[in-house]
């Protein structure tokens, strides 16, 4: 209670004044060294799988093959190039496909969609150069037997930023305070087992049978951790979307397997503002994403990238957030003078309070604790920012008093990993009170 | 009193092992009953079915006229600006197409029974798919959520909740997700309040173990009705939402627009709330029968709409009860109510207000003989922000798992006889080995 105490007392004293915008973990310049190579990826049921990944100096702390591939910052009009040498075992052969991009590569051998390297010497190494023209977000993969080398984890994202980096696309209307990354794959054991054994002629992809699911290359709760954490080696990237109140969340949505993942955000409507790196737009980018589409479940499509603008307010819910002195909550106030838009200005008590649901009580009465379950980012209360009383070992996950919204495959088979409930491709969003400092991302170590 | 044998239904599956089946006579099931309503009654002393709703006088969930002295009165909810609902959650059973019963966990509709007898009323009565909710913009809803228990899984102690899949600005105590909030144990009634603002297609299912509990039924139909049906706009008649259910009637303008438009371009005449969903029996069966779930292999052999697969989904009479070894599982409660025939007139407007709540399948529906014009989807009209209409036509849609979407098929110059709507994946044609029925209904243009 002390720790909790302490942490509410740290968002008074900060008050509104630290903002700080989380970006997507990734590797950024103009040239990249990829080598392609073999290890284990860890799931949250104790198991480990072989997998196959691509690293470049830099993108993870150990030095090692990562699941998804490096997250490749660039910036739109500014040519980049990466190598790639395949330390595959086996001697497998690899390359990388770029959708989106118009790609030149030199190097390694001709191959069916991409030039290969085939080995680690220098004569092995491809060189792939292009231009991102358009800013956006894209994936890339393996151009080589690709249904087993994606399947295997050699699958990856790139963001394209415009001269404005906090916009996703060059329009005001693209401005974000905060961007995740949702890269959505998934993995089948028995593939792995076999590739980890040399033998690929037993391997049968029409029997593919997935078990786990992966944001970011974690099945939850592992996605909740820390990014760059020592006992997940492989795993770099996290999934830990937070916001305070009429903030923006750029969702960076990829599907990265050959599944449909429908991802639904809890909480509100989103909007999609683009796919595969392209603007909704009816005369982009001058038009802005006017063609944008209100969505609670985005169709992840194999292959295709969704960018999502969301935002919460509260708006409407018909009762006052922050509670009431009837709900036995402080009383506060809510100016709604410049701008008068309906929302709490900067100087009120609660910026971006809903002002029309002011003051009104909580329409119901809550059960008594004992006929309750809890969860464990259930604060003891229905008001943001405050601190219920709940029984011992419950709750605990939700220090601020935030409002958690769970964001996850509506294939809520996926809500598993290899049996077990809960777990697979699910996160946890969360709507911080005002003030509440979000963390900036964590620089590349 | 208990009889154990081996299920013929699990040889005919290839379970060559022979599992065992618990099956309970009647006898047995009115003691078991007895021991588990006191069991729940003595879960806590403080638990109790409570449910709220700000009209409600006699504690049955619904509106009473106290000054005109009329009670139960449902149109009283509309001149208050209030809606009341009372839901069960608890078990049951469904039947399939091809006749094999499926064990069930769902929500039934309790509104208007009296609160000393809803744990009664409610147990044993899950409904497959869960009770349709239509409600309507600018409403306050009240929806109250009491725990029944489930009858034959006693050994589960499973709390419930009510997600509102879709509700625009939601807040964490109201939005049924266990994780971050709360869910209401058995013997107890949790009230969950709405703020209607947002017209359109929702659904709604129990999000609790909800790989578990949706497989196993916890899911429905929601949707919120827009207010320009009763209100109409500049140049834009009001609707009349009591001829929703009324093919080829004389009403001269539509039963109601799907969204606030203001140009009538979502007006409809007839209205039809499709989901689709999916069953895997093994899971079912698991479920029963005390086993561990194979939630890894989980796989929907009963492709179904509103809870049946063709031909029952065109069966207007009532289902054949589930029936297991000449025993009816559900005793005198019907669990699958709404069919999804549909029927209209030359040039109705019908409104078929998708959703997919099937937990591994993202479904593409087509009607390949009446157009469709998808004019909202996830409950948001589309729409340009230039407040252009960005409605299109097409023959199949597309909708993922949590997906919703608002079609209009526009019978118009369509002669009378019988089209079909069907899954586009053609393998969800199929009630497990039949190989005809699955995710189809009918539309006869009469």
């Amino acid at each position: 209670m002390f720790a909790v105490t302490l942490s509410a007392m740290l968002v008074v004293l900060t008050g509104s004044n630290v903002f700080a915008r989380a970006w997507i973990d990734g590797i950024s310049g103009t040239s990249f060294a990829f080598t392609a190579g073999a290890g284990e990826v860890s799931t949250p049921d104790g198991n480990s799988i072989h997998f196959w990944g691509y690293h470049a100096p830099g993108s993870n702390p150990a030095g090692v093959p990562q699941y998804p591939g490096p997250t490749l910052i660039l910036q739109e009009d500014v040519p980049v190039t990466i190598t790639l040498t395949s330390a595959l075992p086996f001697g497998q052969c690899t390359s990388i496909v770029f959708p989106g991009h118009i790609v030149t590569a030199t190097g390694g051998r001709p191959g069916v969609l991409a030039r290969e390297s085939c080995g680690t010497s220098a004569a092995e190494t491809v060189e792939y150069t292009f231009t991102p023209t358009e800013p956006g977000t894209y994936t890339y993969y393996s151009g080589t037997q690709m249904e087993l080398q994606v399947e295997m984890g050699l699958v990856g994202t790139i963001i394209v930023r415009p001269g404005v980096p906090e916009q996703a696309y060059n329009h005001a209307d693209t401005y974000f305070d905060h961007e995740y990354l949702f890269m959505l794959t998934s993995m089948a054991p028995a593939i792995h087992q076999l590739a980890n054994m040399g033998k690929f002629d037993q391997i049968d992809m029409s029997t593919r049978w997935p078990v786990y699911w992966f944001i970011n290359g974690r099945g939850a709760p592992d996605d909740l951790a820390e990014p760059f954490v020592g006992y997940l080696p492989h795993q770099p990237y996290n999934c830990t979307p937070r916001m305070t109140p009429g903030q923006r969340i750029l969702v960076r949505i990829i599907g990265g397997d050959q599944d449909q993942h429908p991802l639904h955000l809890h909480g509100n409507h989103f909007y999609e503002i683009a796919r595969d790196g392209r603007m909704l737009a009816s005369n982009p980018p001058t038009s802005g994403p006017d063609l944008k589409r209100g969505h609670v479940t985005a169709l992840s499509v194999p292959g295709q990238t969704v960018d999502a603008i969301f935002e919460w307010t509260g708006e409407n819910l018909g009762w006052d957030i922050y509670g009431t002195p009837a709900d036995n909550r402080p009383a506060h106030n809510c100016i709604d003078v410049a701008p008068a838009d309906g929302y709490a200005d900067a100087d009120s008590d609660y910026p971006m309070e809903w002002c029309g649901d002011h003051n009104k009580p909580l329409p119901v009465a809550l059960p008594e604790n004992q006929d309750l379950a809890f969860g464990g980012w259930w604060s003891g209360s229905p008001f943001m920012g405050d601190l219920g009383d709940l029984p011992p070992g419950e709750g605990g996950l939700n220090p601020f008093g935030g409002f958690f919204f769970m964001w996850h495959s509506h294939a809520e088979k996926e809500l598993t990993n290899f049996d077990i409930f809960p777990g697979g491709m699910m996160s946890m969003m969360v709507v911080e009170p005002p003030g509440t400092p979000i963390d900036s991302g964590t620089a590349i170590p | 009193m208990v009889k154990l044998e081996i299920s013929p239904d699990w040889n005919r599956l290839g379970n060559t092992q022979g599992v065992i089946i618990m099956k309970m006579n009647k006898m047995y099931h009115i003691l078991f009953l007895t021991v588990f309503l006191l069991f729940v009654s003595v879960l806590s002393s403080e638990a109790a079915v409570d449910i709220q709703c700000p009209c409600d006088m006699n504690g049955d969930g619904d509106c009473e006229d106290v000054v005109s002295g009329q009670y139960d009165e449902p149109a009283l909810q509309d001149s208050l600006g209030v809606t009341c609902l009372h839901l069960g959650g608890g078990d049951g059973f469904a039947i399939m197409a091809d006749g094999r019963p499926q064990y069930i966990f769902g929500f039934s509709n309790l509104t208007g029974i009296p609160s000393a007898n809803v744990m009664e009323a409610g147990i044993l009565a899950a409904h497959w798919p869960a009770p349709a909710i239509a409600v309507n913009q600018g409403e306050e809803f009240y929806l109250s959520l009491t725990n029944v228990g489930m009858l034959i899984r006693p050994d589960l102690f499973d709390p419930h909740t009510v997600h509102f899949h879709g509700f625009p600005q939601s807040s964490t105590v109201f939005d049924g997700l266990p994780e971050s909030g709360i869910s209401i144990s058995m013997g107890a009634t949790l009230t969950y309040y709405y703020n209607l603002v947002g017209p359109g297609t929702y659904m709604y299912h129990c999000h609790v173990e909800a790989t578990e509990h949706m497989q196993m039924g916890m899911l429905g139909n929601l949707y919120v009705r827009a207010a320009q049906s009763w209100l109409g706009a500049p140049g834009v008649p009001a609707g009349d939402l009591a001829e929703c259910n009324a093919p080829g009637d004389q009403f001269a303008g539509p039963c109601g627009y799907v969204y606030n438009d203001q140009d009538g371009s979502t007006a409809y005449d007839l209205e039809y709330p499709l989901q689709l969903g999916g069953f895997d029996p093994d899971f079912h069966d698991a479920s029963w029968t005390v086993q561990p779930l194979p939630f890894a292999m989980m796989w929907d052999r009963y492709p179904m709409i509103n809870g049946r697969g063709y031909p029952d989904t065109v069966n207007t009479g009532p289902m054949p009860q589930p029936m297991d070894g000449g025993e009816d599982l559900n005793g005198a409660v019907n669990s699958q109510v709404e069919h999804s025939l549909i029927t209209a007139a030359p040039g109705d407007r019908i409104l078929l207000r998708l959703s997919n709540l099937n937990i591994t399948v993202t479904h593409t529906l087509i009607s390949p003989s009446i157009p469709m014009t998808v004019v909202g989807i996830d409950a948001k009209e589309l729409r340009s922000t230039a407040n252009e209409s960005l409605h299109y036509t097409t023959n199949s849609i597309t909708i993922g798992g949590g997906m919703a979407a608002d079609v209009i098929l526009d019978t118009t110059g369509i002669p009378a006889g019988t089209y079909y709507l069907y899954a586009a994946n053609l393998e969800y044609l199929s009630n497990l080995d039949e190989d005809f029925g699955g995710i189809m209904t009918e539309i006869r243009i009469q």
